[in-house]
Formats: C-alpha cells, structure tokens, sequence
C-alpha cells in the first residue's frame, strides 16, 4: 500500500525520516515475520506428529494389533488408553501412531520418486524442446483431464495394493507437479549464458544438462516437495478410504477412518481422533512449505 | 483465431483418445471379471463363459479395440453390464447431479475467495492476514473425506438440519458443497492474494493513485480486474478437475453423481460404463478449459489468442 | 504474472464480460435446476402419504431375472407378482395361483385365481407363465436358474388352469416358483424388463434405474386387498452410515438389511423401531478343500482341532453385537429342514494340545474374503488372526475389493489359501438348495472347478441327490438330517454363523412383517402421524 518499504530495508546511515516504528510496519518486515511465524507454526505442527510417530515403536503404549474384545470403543481417557480403543478394543493412539508410520513412509517415498521422475522429464522437456516437450506436455494436459482418484483405483486393483505399489501411484500421480515447475525453470536458465558457454567449451547437450543446469533448478523446485508430501499424505488416506489400502491388518490412517465411519453416532473419536491428527501433520507441512516458499521469494527479490 | 481453435480441438481430441485407449487396457489387463461380478456366486464356470462370450471379452484384445473403435465413431459406446442400458445414457442421467456439484461448489468458492483474497492483499502480512491464511490452510489440509463426515456428524447427527445424502431436496446441497468448497478457498485465495498484491503495487496502479483514482476503483477495477485472467484460469481449473474428483466426497454423501457411479462400476468392472464415465468426464473437463481459454479476450483485451507464448 | 501497465487505463468492453459471465451464470443455474424433480422439507423428510425406503443396493431394475436381493424382493414383488410366495414361518402361500399342488412325482396341477388381472387391466393367462419361464430360461447368468433343478414345462389344461411338469421330481417345486415373475408374454423378453406392467399392488409412475430411484404409486385396479400407503419411494444409499443418520432425522422411513453397529446404534432411539429375524444366509470361515493329500488342513482333525481357537461367543456378542446366531448346524437352522448337528466350542489349550498331538503345531493359515462378503467382515477377520496368535498359529490376511478375482482364487486358479470368508444365501428357505450348493459337488463338477471350495465326498453327494428326489415328506426329512450329521462330521468350516436379518423403521411405520427370508410385503404397511 505505501510505496516507501524499498527504502526502508537499505541504508541505516543516512539521515531518515523512517522510524524504527515505521520499520517494523514496513511489508517487507511484516512478510519476514509472517513468513517465520508460519514456519515455526509449521515445523511445531509437524513435529507434534512426526515425533510420536518416529517413536512410535518406543513408546510404552499397547501393540497396534494387540486386541481386547472385552475392552471396545472405549472413550477417550479411559483407563491405560490415553485415546480411547476402537471396534476391537486395540488402542488408538497405538493405531494411529503405527498407521502414521505406514501413511508416512509411503508419503515421503512417493515425493522422492515424483520429484526424480518430475525432475527428469521437466528438464529433458525444458532443455531439449522438441518432440520430448511435446510427448512431456501432452502427459501433463492429459493428466489435468483425467478422472485421477479412478486411474489411481485401476492401477491399485492392477497390482494389487501392496505399499510399494501405493507408493509408486502416489509419485505418478504426483509428479506432473514438479515436471511442470522444473520445465518452466529450465526454459529460463538454458538461456543463461553460462549454458552457451558449457557449449562452446564442447560440453555434450545432456552434460550440460546434468553438471550444470539440474544443480540450478534442484533447489527452487525442491521447495514444491513439502507440499507434495501435504497432498501424498492426503491421497494415501483416500485411496485407504476407498477400500485401497495396504493389506489388513497394517493400520493406515485412511482405513482406521474408514473403518470407525461406520460408529460416527455413537463413538465420534473412531473418526474425529485420526482425522485430527492427518489435519495437524498436513497444516503443518503446508505452513513449512509455504514459509520456505515465502522467504525465498523475498530473498530472490531482494537479490534481483 | 480459427486456426488456434482447430489447433487446439486436435489436441484435445488426441488426448481423449490416448486417455480412452489407456483406461481401456487397464481395465482389461487389471484382475477381475465381469462376467464373475455379474453373474450369482453359485454360476458356474459354463455360465461364466457364456456371459463372458455375451459381453464379446473372449475376442483377442486388439479385435476388441477394434470393435471398441468402430463403435466409438457411430457413438455408441457399449451396453453397460449392470445396468442393462446405453452406458452413455447411464453416465448422462448423473451427470446432472456431478456437474450441479461443481457448479455449486465454484459458485461458493467465487463468492468467497473474491472478496476474502482482496481483503487479504490490502491487509497482507499484518497478524489478522496471517490468521485467515492459517484458517484456509488449515481448510485445504483436512482430508475431504474426514471433512465430510465431520460436517455429517454436527448437521445430521447432533443437529440433525440437514439431510444426511442424496440429492432430494434442495437442502441436500449444502454438506457437500461445503465440503467441496473449503478444499477449494486456500488454492484459489492465495493465488487472489498474490496477483492483487503484485497488481496494487505496480506502477500503473501508482500512476493511477497519483491522478486522484479512488482507493475503491484501484482495488475492484484495476487491479481485480487485472487479476481477471489468472482467477478465471484457477477456477476453470478447479472446475475440470471437480467434475473428475469428486468422487470421495460423492460417497460420503450417497451423491448420485458420476464419482460415486466410477465407484461401483470399478467394483463391478463395468467396462463399458467405465469407458463412458472417462469419455464423458475428460471431454467436459477439456471443453472447460478450452471455454475458459476462449473467454480471455473477452475478459482482457490485451489477449489474442494463438499469439502468445 | 503481472499485467503490461499500458493497458492500465483502457476501458474494459464491460456489457460483453458482463454477458459473458451472466451466461456462465445462467447455465450454471440450469444444469443445477436439471436434477431437482421432487420438493420436501429442509431435512428431506418425505411427506404424509410416502413411504421411503433406503437401499444399501443399487436396484437396476424392477424385474428379477438378473438381480435379487432382500429388500429387491420387496420391491419388485410390489410391482410384479409370481404364483407363489414365501409367507412367515416360511409357510407357502398361494399369490396369482389359488391351486397349486403335486398331483404326481413329476407334475403340478396349477389354476390361476379367478379375476387376477394387471395394472392395465388385462387378465393374467397361462401362456403368460409359460411365457415367464421360457424368457428365464434363456437369460444368462441367473441365479434363479441356479436354484431349480431343472425348469418346468406348462402344458396347458383350460383357460386358467395348467400343469408343471418336470422329468425328475422336483418336490419344492411350489417354494421354487416363488421366484418367478409373471409379466403380460408379449412384453416380456429373456432379459431384464426395464419397464412394462405387473399385477401387483403397486405400478411404477416413475424410475431412474441409473441412480437406483423409482417411485411406486397404488395400483387403482390391484385385483387383491387395497394397499394402505398412496406412494413408495425407493431410494439407493449407498453408505451405511448415511442410511443410519437419515432414518434417524426421519429422511428415510425404513432401512433394511442392516449391519450389526448400524443395529446396535438405531436400537433404542425415539421415534425408531428395529426388527430382527433369524436369517437364511450362512456365513463361513470354510476350509480349502483342495489340499493335497498329506497337508494338514486335508485332515478332518486338524480342521476339528483348528475351530477350537475361536471364541465364537465373544466374536458374536461383541464384533457382531448379538445380531448373528453361532451356527449349530452346516445351514442355518432357520431353513427349511435344517437340523441342529453340533456347535462350535471355544478351547484354545485343547486346539494346542491337538494340533501339537497331529504334528500340525507350526501351521500357517492364510485367509482371503472379499470386502463386504458379510457384515464387519474386517473386524471379524481380525479377530480370528489375534485368536490364532494364542495358540500358535500365524495367520496372514488377503483382502479383496469387490469386482476382484476372489473368484479366481475360490477356484483355486489364484494362489494359495487356507480359509476363505465367505456367505451362502437361502434365498428360497429350503435347506436342500443350499446343501446342494455347498456339499453336493462331483468329480465331474470338480474338472470345471465348479465346486464349492473344492468340496468333493462322493457319499454325501450321493445321500444329498437321494433326499432331493424324495418325493415322501417325512422320508425326506430323515435323510436330510442324516447328511448333515454327516456333512458336520468333515468340519467344513472353521467357524459359522447366521447373521440375523435386521430392518429398522420410523415409529409411523405399522404393521411391516419383516420375513425369514429378509423381504416383507407392501401392501398391508400403513403410515400414521
């Protein structure tokens, strides 16, 4: 709104008319600040998850599988069991905690195989142009189009739903994402000079490629990641939803949810606890993301 | 113009026709049988065969393709299995109901995210902002599915003032389009936001301040309408990929749409009415886009079509 | 991103964006008019004169030849009608026949009711039934088909009266054409009717088979007893939880077929009534009948010895919540000529002792079902691993999703099993049906892998088809018992039961008789308040 803030980051020895209060309402301040409120919001929010779940297998807690029919749905704060029990009477902090380990584990695998396979074909597609950009470009278009959560179910029905299968249909159903990022990155820096100049010492196209413009685009494009674990952890838990899931009796956060919908009148936290909790690891990761994406945009733009 | 519609037709067409080809292996090569889902557990394996020779699954794959094509170009898309009529016509009786969805739930999106992501760029950064960033974060972040049943819970259970599924009553509409909706307001806000707020700071808005042009029209003509072109984008965007991904939200809420029609053709391995339901949404889903694509010279004259990168 | 500044003061063409984005309105609105068709209360509550029912189950059609099931029947019998019908206590009850009986072992002498007519008036004739039969015969891939022996010839006598004949006796031949549709013969085609007339109590006004949606208006010119309520809405709700909040608010008026928790959580509630009988359908943990000789699972101790790790009591009371009866028998006792043959003990330290005594002490079991095979079929599945747990046994499970190839791997063609989850219906409430079904394969049967499990005992196949074809009632029911007995003997399964058959209505709902077989019938149910 006030068209004053680029002065105020620069210069601290000239005489000004800015005071420490106007500094400190300056956007660029007020981005800053915004931009670390979200990541320590995030990297609390997260770790509040990823803690317990790391741990789960430390934790005095009962087994995940361990059951006592005689002891079901209990509610919350009930004696030895902190969240409760489920339809047959396991734990559910135990349940929700060792499904974390599953839904987790199958999130960040699946943003590591998108973002190579994004990373791969964005830059072949950026770099080469051609017909690569034409066959990457008419992947992309098409996956806008497609009716994903059902290709996903087909694939899953395919090769039956084992968690590396799950996984690998998170990263192909992600990985458009980064090829999109990537490729938009790389147009821009194979313009650069230094690329025409690895040339013209004689470096082969893809050496190019690979020595010097992929180091270039990794980082920005990784920022993506965060966000794409948010959305694998999401997907993991409705494909579960939907009957998809690793097989019985792994706990995952989408099945336990599934699962404990068929009691919502009568035993709320079977649904509401683990929804809660995906909720808070997403939020989490989310803010993360979106705090590093923040800081970064303003550093670039306080560079250029 | 002509040539960039024609363009862009062939391409559409291509991807139809490489997304149809796909679904139709991959149903074929999944495991599974129709005849086994349609026929009674008690048929037995000549049974099984006749219905299979019946649905012409015995042919050889390509021979399939070949009839599934030929069929393709006289518009006829194949006789569903469990519904014993045009799978076309099947996927059209729910279309109605996937498509009142989405157009509700972009309506509710529109009408929220317009002004929220206007108030969030002239109030960027400040601890109020940051709040209701938070808020649309943490609305993008529940499961839509959790959400839905959450939303079941307090309105049909504990306070039982809206209908629990089904689209019988015009109230019926609620849940789901909420439902729908909160997924939506972080994706689209935040893209509000930042194109308002690049658009209230560049110079021509500073220019304009400078000539006496009111704070209200710099905020709602100039830079919203800037912003024109990008929202449009986000929301035909949004669009396509609502009348393809509702489906989890379509069965939480018993919607009689096409999502919750995927669903139980998958379990029932409905070939034809699978190939429909992919046909008739990625069809739609591209027509969106390329309306939407045609609407920008409408909205911004500074566009023509086929000339820009 | 951001916008040229030249542009930043040209005036918009604002009447075009405005007629653009009104029009994007209006379409929007008119797609969203399309569907709505009928107005209710803010709840969805149907009116004073409409009974609602909720079906789990897509209805695709309101004729039976390809699809039946519980609250299908009720539907369909609404609207069409057959000779028969299974009345309570699974008693015969004549419905267009006045006449129907066995006048020797392989004919039925048969006279339709005088003044049976259809909602168009036209009067029901023989060469309609004959017509039935022949469209029944020629549909691939249906179950009724499977239930007759063999179908009936109608050999004409006088205008309305005719005789079924058979080449072998079938004596339930009056239970069996309980199934079979009447429907004017020229409408009527080997596939499933999509519309026509019936002469039911009720005729369709309208029907959306897609979304599984039909309205049923009274038949003005029903030739029996005028029906009580004016209009039946069928809907189709998938979701069980959905079916439990909306009859809750009173959206829907009755729910059928309920799983246990839906039960357990509508039982008490104002204003709601829950109905339960004894079911027909028996639901199994059956053994892999296709071990080789030499695995431990062939042996009929080792099958014996491995029921004694189940604790049925609990499985019953607390993951099926008392709404499924431990078997006692290899049917359903509620089937006609079922008898009581043993029960199912739980002992875990005499399943250890036994199995350790067999050698078989390091099995491992592996279990497969198909998602929604019967109710919390999960949490039973689950269940049954942590019981193998205590006694040594590791048991691993394999789930299917529905429209999967279970039926691959029940054939044996899919890979290795031990036990399978699996339900066997009753539909025709006859005990016999279902022995056959389960217990009577052949070593021809098995060559088409036609077999149920891979179950094949030559004796008990022999002793089924001798009490099939008896035609003395009592002789029949003697040998029928005897090859349960028999039948229990080879422990078939490694647990049972009967889940009962649940329905739940609004208090405005009277006078609804829910049968045995989980159907009721229409046209006595009257709405108050």
């Amino acid at each position: 709104m006030s068209g004053t803030t680029v002065l105020a980051t620069e210069g601290t020895e000239r005489p000004s008319q800015v005071t420490a209060r106007d500094l400190a309402r300056a956007t660029a301040t007020r981005t800053r600040r915004s931009a670390h409120v979200k990541l320590w919001a995030g990297a609390v929010c997260t770790a509040l998850v990823v803690v317990p779940v790391a741990l789960a297998n430390l934790l005095p807690l009962p087994g995940a599988n361990a059951q006592d029919l005689s002891r079901r749905r209990l509610p919350p704060l009930s004696e030895g069991h902190l969240l409760g029990t489920d339809q047959l009477g396991r734990d559910l902090l135990s349940r929700i905690l060792h499904g974390g380990q599953v839904s987790l584990s199958v999130g960040v695998l699946a943003v590591l195989v998108s973002g190579l396979i994004g990373i791969a074909a964005g830059a072949a597609a950026g770099f080469f142009g051609g017909w690569i950009d034409a066959v990457v470009s008419r992947f992309l278009e098409a996956q806008l189009a497609l009716p994903l959560l059902m290709m996903l179910l087909l694939v899953v029905a395919l090769f039956g739903p084992s968690v590396t299968v799950i996984t690998c249909v998170i990263a192909v159903a992600q990985w458009p994402e980064v090829a999109r990022l990537t490729r938009s990155l790389v147009l821009v820096e194979r313009e650069k000079p230094y690329v025409a100049a690895a040339r013209v010492l004689g470096l082969r196209a893809w050496q190019v490629l690979l020595r010097h413009v992929i180091p270039n685009v990794v980082r920005p494009a990784s920022l993506v990641v965060l966000l794409l674990l948010a959305q694998a952890v999401l997907l993991e838990s409705a494909l579960s939803f939907l009957g998809a899931g690793p097989q019985r009796p792994f706990a995952t956060w989408g099945r336990i949810i599934s699962d404990g919908q068929a009691y919502i009148t009568t035993s709320w936290w079977l649904v509401t606890l683990p929804g809660l909790v995906i909720a808070l690891l997403v939020v989490g990761v989310n803010l993360l993301g979106d705090g590093l994406r923040d800081r970064t945009r303003r550093r670039k733009g306080a560079g250029a | 113009m002509p040539t960039y519609l024609a363009r862009r037709l062939g391409q559409s067409l291509l991807t139809v026709f490489l997304t149809l080809t796909t679904v139709f292996l991959l149903v074929r090569l999944a495991p599974g049988d129709p005849a086994a889902a349609y026929a009674p557990p008690s048929a037995s394996n000549a049974d099984l065969a006749r219905i299979r020779a019946e649905f012409g699954l015995d042919d050889p794959l390509i021979s399939q393709y070949w009839i599934f094509l030929r069929d393709l170009f006289t518009g006829n898309l194949g006789t569903s299995y469990s519904f014993h009529a045009p799978a076309f016509d099947v996927v059209m009786d729910r279309m109605p109901y996937t498509v009142t969805l989405a157009v509700s739930a972009i309506a509710v999106t529109t009408v929220v995210v317009v002004p929220l992501g206007v108030w969030m760029a002239r109030r960027a950064d400040t601890k109020r902002e940051l709040g209701a960033n938070v808020m649309t974060i943490a609305g993008q972040s529940m499961p839509d599915f959790w959400t839905g049943v959450m939303l079941l819970t307090v309105f049909a259970v504990l306070f039982p003032v809206l209908p629990a599924s089904g689209f019988t009553t015009w109230s019926g509409l609620v849940l789901p389009t909420v439902t729908v909706a909160v997924l939506q307001l972080a994706l689209v806000s935040r893209l509000v936001r930042r194109e308002m707020v690049s658009a209230l700071t560049s110079p021509y808005v500073t220019v304009a301040r400078s000539r006496g042009v009111s704070e209200h029209a710099l905020t709602w003509r100039y830079a919203l309408g800037n912003s024109a072109v990008p929202l449009l984008t986000a929301l035909g965007t949004r669009f396509a990929a609502l009348l393809n991904g509702v489906v989890v939200v379509e069965v939480v809420f018993g919607w009689p749409g096409v999502g919750s029609l995927v669903v139980r053709a998958l379990e029932t391995r409905d070939y034809p009415l699978i190939q429909a339901t992919v046909l008739v949404t990625a069809t739609l889903a591209i027509l969106v886009q390329l309306l939407v694509d045609l609407a920008y010279p409408l909205l911004d004259p500074r566009v023509r079509l086929g000339k820009a990168a | 991103m951001t916008p040229p500044p030249q542009s930043a003061f040209t005036e918009y063409e604002s009447p075009s964006r405005r007629t653009l984005l009104r029009g994007f309105a209006l379409g929007g609105a008119g797609l969203a008019l399309g569907p709505l068709t009928a107005c209710a209360g803010p709840t969805g509550a149907p009116g004073p004169g409409t009974l609602t029912l909720g079906l789990n189950r897509s209805l695709v059609s309101l004729d039976n030849k390809l699809n039946q099931f519980d609250a299908a029947i009720t539907v369909q019998r609404a609207v069409r009608q057959a000779l028969t019908r299974i009345g309570p206590r699974m008693k015969v009850q004549r419905v267009l026949a006045d006449r129907f009986e066995m006048t020797e072992p392989t004919a039925w002498t048969v006279r339709l009711r005088e003044g049976v007519h259809y909602s168009d008036g036209s009067p029901v004739t023989v060469e309609d039934v004959a017509t039935a039969l022949r469209m029944y015969a020629k549909v691939n891939g249906s179950f009724i088909l499977g239930l007759f022996p063999e179908l009936p010839t109608v050999e004409p006598t006088g205008e309305r009266t005719f005789r079924l004949r058979t080449e072998r006796p079938v004596p339930v031949l009056d239970r069996l054409m309980a199934n079979i549709h009447i429907t004017p013969a020229a409408a009527n085609r080997p596939e499933e009717l999509q519309s026509g007339v019936g002469s039911g109590p009720y005729r369709v006004v309208k029907a959306n088979s897609g979304a599984g949606e039909y309205t049923l208006a009274r038949n003005t010119r029903y030739w029996g007893p005028r029906p009580h309520v004016d209009t039946v809405r069928v809907r189709f709700v998938p979701e069980e939880a959905s079916r439990v909040i909306a009859l809750r608010s009173g959206e829907l008026d009755v729910v059928d077929t309920l799983t246990p928790d839906s039960a357990e959580q509508l039982t008490g509630l104002p204003g709601v009534t829950v109905q339960e009988t004894s079911g027909v359908r028996i639901c199994q943990l059956f053994f892999n009948f296709r071990k080789p000789e030499g695995h431990p699972l062939a042996d009929p101790r080792v099958r014996r010895a491995l029921t004694y790790a189940i604790d049925g009591d609990s499985l019953i009371r607390d993951v099926l919540t008392d709404s499924a009866d431990q078997a006692e028998g290899v049917v359903p006792l509620a089937l006609e000529g079922a008898v009581r043959t043993g029960s199912y003990t739980y002992d875990p330290a005499k399943a250890k002792s036994l199995l350790k005594s067999l050698g078989a002490d390091d099995l491992r079991i592996k279990i497969i079902w198909e998602s929604g095979e019967f109710a919390a079929d999960s949490s039973v599945m689950e269940a049954v691993v942590d019981m193998f747990q205590d006694i040594g046994v590791r048991a691993r499970l394999q789930q299917f999703q529905p429209g999967g190839d279970i039926l691959k791997w029940r054939q044996g063609r899919g890979g290795d099993w031990d036990v399978i989850g699996n339900g066997f219906p009753g539909t025709t409430g006859q005990a016999l049906t279902s022995l056959q079904g389960m217990y009577g394969g052949t070593a021809a049967k098995e060559r088409t892998r036609d077999t149920y499990m891979g179950y094949v005992i030559p004796r008990i196949e022999r002793q089924l088809s001798d009490a099939a074809t008896e035609v003395d009632a009592t002789e029949r029911n003697k040998k029928l018992a005897a090859v349960q007995h028999a039948i229990w003997d080879t422990w078939p399964s490694l647990w049972a039961f009967a889940p009962k058959t649940l329905l739940a209505h609004r208090d405005r709902v009277h006078d609804l008789g829910l049968l045995t077989l989980g159907s009721y019938d229409l046209s006595p149910v009257r709405l108050e308040g």
